[in-house]
């Protein structure tokens, strides 16, 4: 199959062939269209210009030039008239087709951009300042103590940073960092505004706009005002709350992290389900076709999609009934389902809703439409689904659907012959914590925890808050020993934050209790397994991480 | 039963058509594809080629879309196989009139390559449910 980026290439360089042979056929039809003028009828020069105009009306659109084809149709509409009537023209018809004739030539500049922007339309969204973010943040402070805090504190969230003490070295470094996020300080010893004044100067000669975060000891309006005008998309005082420019940074640069989604098409059709694959694919989404729908089952589990295209009518099995088995598995009960058919007649449509299905998408479907309808649905069902699946203080998996996922991770590693580990931590003395400083500054070390584990492990590792302080992670494709590792680097950062609450800066960390499915190839097992060593890890004086034995 | 389509032949005169709908079928559809230039030059290769369907332009010089379609139909391997017309007169009048001629639907032009496949499929389809 063509690739189709390649098709629209290819599609484009058919319309470009088809614009510059227009010039020459509206020198012919021009020419034909003497024949009109004459003072007796010229059947055989009607005809050719009736077969040019006609030929337009049919191709105009397909090559991108729907105007064209309208204008050609509304003038073959009039021929169709002078055709029948056989009759020299008179004068009021002559006007006619000679102001017909000129807007068909007008609209040949007006191109559909269609083959290039159907596509674009749906795959690329507004340029914003972070949509290349390279991951590294600059900070330009000339406080090297505040400056090398900020540093430390942003690479435990997985952040790289480039520290600049003097606004010159920053300015002079700046290509090298055109796609960075920049935290500046305000104030210099040289100008009180001078990172305002900077940034103002580096932001002129830009297209999109370098996404900075001020920092700055000064709350007047004006000099906030100032930051928003130097293209300040944050802006915050100093002492700076690590907390709170964590998730200003997190919120930047999330818009781009977020994965893609993933649509099963069960059709048995091979050519239709490979033609629908590829109009999601452009839209940036990852398709899995299925064209025997008694193969549904493996797919289903292994591919894990947020969305089902079923074709209603298949051999072996129908639609509906395929979505009414999909739906008594538990893990798919609220999956959205949606049918594809020709079927127009709308009793049989909402039958085959009553039986499962969320939509109806009646076939020939336009590549917008379907990327739409598909896009709305999965929108609106992963929104829901984090309601029912996600805890609302951090957005990490709730109790039930981190359990939910470790029996669905722990049988995918089992028909797959591969390792997954699990991991319980309790942030140490949590009770101190909300106590001293409350519940407020509690909610923020949660967070932060929470943060740093999605930040540091693997996209697809899961993460899920257990309890109260207590975390539950799943990591796929690993054994006790890698868990550990990776475990134990973030347990040292976590333990090096340093929490503000009010004017008081304090620290903790976490205990953490290690299983994997060579020794608990059960849930529950695995999860009593890795309870009991974080059980010993307290015990054993905190701060630290066990294997289960 | 001819569950697939696989051969479609596709008869039209105008050369930029040609070239897009090759493109459209083939790439979008997967289907082969053969192109006639003239109904004439249709009835002469048909019988090689052996299409599961036939897309027929209307308007075409010398012998048009309809006339095409009749002196297919007298031959016994093509009595029964689905033609559509391809054209730029859709009134309803019109459809019905092509489709009691015997063609099974009606692809109005000027047709968007993007989705040319998928209607010839989603015919098939419905000639064969």
């Amino acid at each position: 199959m063509l690739d189709p980026a390649e098709l629209q290439a290819k599609l484009q360089l058919l319309n470009d062939a088809y614009a510059a042979q227009l010039p020459e056929k509206f020198r012919q039809i021009e020419q034909a269209g003497e024949s009109l003028r004459q003072a007796v009828w010229d059947e055989e020069g009607f005809q050719i210009l009736h077969r040019l105009v006609h030929s337009l009306s049919g191709s105009g659109k397909t090559f991108g030039f729907s105007a064209l084809s309208e204008a050609a149709r509304a003038l073959e509409n009039e021929l169709k008239l002078i055709g029948e009537a056989k009759q020299v023209l008179d004068d009021a018809q002559r006007d006619r087709i000679g102001h017909l004739l000129r807007e068909l030539e007008c609209s040949a500049s007006q191109r559909d951009s269609a083959v290039v922007l159907q596509s674009e339309s749906i795959a690329t969204s507004t340029p914003s300042p972070t949509a290349n973010f390279s991951g590294r943040i600059c900070v330009v402070e000339d406080n090297l103590e505040m400056a090398d805090e900020l540093q430390a504190h942003l690479s435990y969230f997985g952040y790289e940073v480039s520290v600049f003490l003097t606004l010159d070295d920053f300015r002079r470094a700046m290509p090298r960092h055109s796609n960075d996020v920049v935290l500046m300080d305000v104030n210099f010893p040289e100008d009180s505004l001078g990172g305002i004044h900077v940034m103002t100067e580096l932001q002129r000669g830009r297209d999109v706009p370098l996404p900075v975060i001020f920092l700055s000891a000064h709350n007047g309006l004006d000099v906030r005002l100032g930051a928003v005008r130097a293209g300040g998309v944050a802006y915050l005082n100093k002492p700076v709350n690590i907390g709170i420019l964590v998730d200003k940074l997190d919120a930047m640069t999330s818009t781009q992290v977020s994965a893609a989604y993933r649509v099963l098409i069960v059709d048995d059709s091979a050519s239709l389900a490979s033609y629908y694959a590829e109009m999601l694919k452009q839209a940036g989404m990852i398709v899995r076709v299925v064209n025997d729908p008694l193969e549904v089952l493996g797919p289903l589990f292994d591919f894990s999609p947020d969305l089902i295209l079923v074709d209603m009518y298949m051999p072996g099995c129908t639609g509906t009934e395929l979505a009414q088995v999909i739906r008594q598995i538990d893990e798919f009960i609220s999956i959205p389902i949606v049918f594809l058919s020709a079927e127009t007649d709308l009793g049989k449509q909402l039958s085959a809703v009553g039986f499962g299905g969320d939509d109806f998408l009646t076939k020939p479907i336009e590549a917008e439409h379907l990327v739409a309808s598909v896009t709305s649905r999965i929108k609106r069902s992963l929104v829901l689904r984090s309601y029912m699946v996600r805890d609302s203080l951090t957005g990490l998996l709730n109790h039930t659907a981190i359990k939910d996922r470790l029996a669905h991770e722990l049988a995918r590693a089992k028909r797959q012959g591969k390792s997954l580990a699990f991991a319980m931590l309790d942030i140490d003395h949590f009770k101190q914590v909300n106590d001293a400083y409350g519940h407020p500054v509690g909610d923020r070390v949660i967070k932060s925890l929470s943060r740093l584990l999605k930040q540091r492990l693997r996209e697809n590792d899961l993460v899920g808050r257990y309890g109260g302080e207590e975390f539950a992670v799943i990591l796929a494709d690993a054994d006790a020993a890698a868990a550990m590792k990776v475990l134990d680097s973030i347990r040292e950062d976590f333990s090096r934050l340093r929490h503000l609450a009010e004017d008081q800066e304090f620290s903790t960390s976490f205990s953490c209790g290690i299983a994997d499915n060579s020794n608990f190839g059960e849930g529950s097992k695995l999860t009593d397994a890795a309870d009991k060593a974080l059980y010993k890890a307290k015990h054993a004086g905190r701060n630290r991480i066990l294997i289960a034995g | 039963m001819e569950d697939r389509l696989k051969c479609v032949l596709y008869v039209e005169d105008e050369p930029d058509i040609q070239v897009v709908a090759r493109l459209a079928l083939e790439v979008l559809g997967g289907f082969t594809v053969e192109i006639c230039s003239s109904g004439e030059e249709a009835m002469v290769r048909a019988p090689e080629f052996k299409p599961q369907l036939i897309l027929l332009d209307v308007m075409m010089p010398g012998m048009d879309g309809p006339t095409t379609l009749e002196r297919l139909r007298v031959l016994p391997q093509f009595s029964a196989t689905p033609v559509v017309f391809m054209t730029a007169k859709v009134q309803p009048d019109e459809v019905a009139r092509y489709k009691a001629l015997g063609a099974v639907d009606v692809i109005p032009k000027p047709f968007d390559p993007m989705t040319l496949a998928g209607k010839v499929q989603s015919i098939w389809e419905r000639c064969h449910a």
